[in-house]
């Protein structure tokens, strides 16, 4: 695996386990019926998964391109 | 649990899981079919996910049984079942000129731009008093302003017993002052009786037949 896709592959799991984060704290949000599970669904799981988004659009932006 | 809160929390953990195969074997994204998996995973989908969850938490957070989940609004949830046909917000429930479903917010909204987005802001304020600070006895809650007429009039409005009811009608005046929120509904001698929480031992309460 080449530099570049070794820092790519590190960007992808950095922003894969901030959107699990996100995601499992959706779920659990989802289940539970409280007020208090709307303010984390929107605070920490609505922060999580816009983190682990950006990051992936990063991941792309910042990707050089291959030379021939 | 509603099914489509069901079907979310299922579509969430499966982009869970899909996201859970990239993070374990990121040389995937090298490949055609591993790139396109990866913006499902990665961008699609939980954007899809925030989006549903959040418009399923939305729904649920205009339902009685949410704004009754604080301890503080029980007293109100329970004016709800009052035996007394001039409280009104007993009668709205039980005659279901509400929604049962969504009492507080159809009353409580702001039927004005960005009124969802003002009530649920309030809605924030409420949480943080509520687990951080000292939330005030259900007696001493007072409304952020007094409440306005546009909320009565957003179903009264062009009703036959709104318009043409025998005391609305008896001045000329009325109807134009409570129209343009110059004269309350709930002022005194009129729609006065809102949850009166300080004589709720002493009321008679309503059984709903099951």
């Amino acid at each position: 695996m080449t530099a570049r896709a070794n820092s790519m592959a590190k960007r992808i799991q950095v922003a894969g386990i901030l959107l699990i984060a996100g995601l499992l704290i959706e779920a659990l949000c989802l289940l539970g019926a409280r007020p208090i599970s709307f303010v984390i669904f929107v605070a920490a799981g609505g922060l999580f998964l816009f983190a682990g988004v950006v990051v992936f659009l990063f991941s792309l932006v910042s990707a050089r391109p291959v030379s021939d | 649990m509603p099914h489509e809160t069901t079907l979310i929390v299922l579509l969430v953990l499966l982009s869970a899981a899909l996201v859970g195969v990239l993070v374990a074997r990121p040389g995937i994204t090298e490949t055609r079919g591993g790139k396109i998996l990866a913006f499902l995973a990665l961008f699609f989908l939980p954007i899809l996910c925030g989006a549903m969850g959040l418009s399923s938490e939305m729904d649920r957070s205009k339902t009685t049984a949410f704004c009754l989940s604080c301890h503080t609004m029980e007293a109100y949830g329970k004016s709800l079942h009052i035996d007394d046909p001039g409280h009104i917000p007993a009668a709205h429930f039980q005659n279901h000129r509400v929604p049962p479903t969504e009492a507080c917010y159809t009353c409580h909204e702001d039927y004005a731009m960005f009124g969802t987005l003002k009530v649920k802001l309030h809605g924030l304020r409420h949480v943080y008093v509520y687990y951080f600070g000292t939330p005030p006895a259900p007696e001493d809650i007072k409304l952020y302003q007094p409440f306005n007429n546009r909320e009565c009039l957003h179903c009264h409005l062009g009703a036959r017993s709104f318009e043409q009811g025998a005391v609305h009608t008896a001045d000329p005046a009325t109807l134009p002052a409570v129209k343009s929120n110059q004269l309350s509904c709930m002022s005194s001698g009129c729609h006065e009786v809102v949850h009166d929480i300080p004589n709720l031992k002493t009321a008679k309460f309503w059984k709903e037949s099951q």
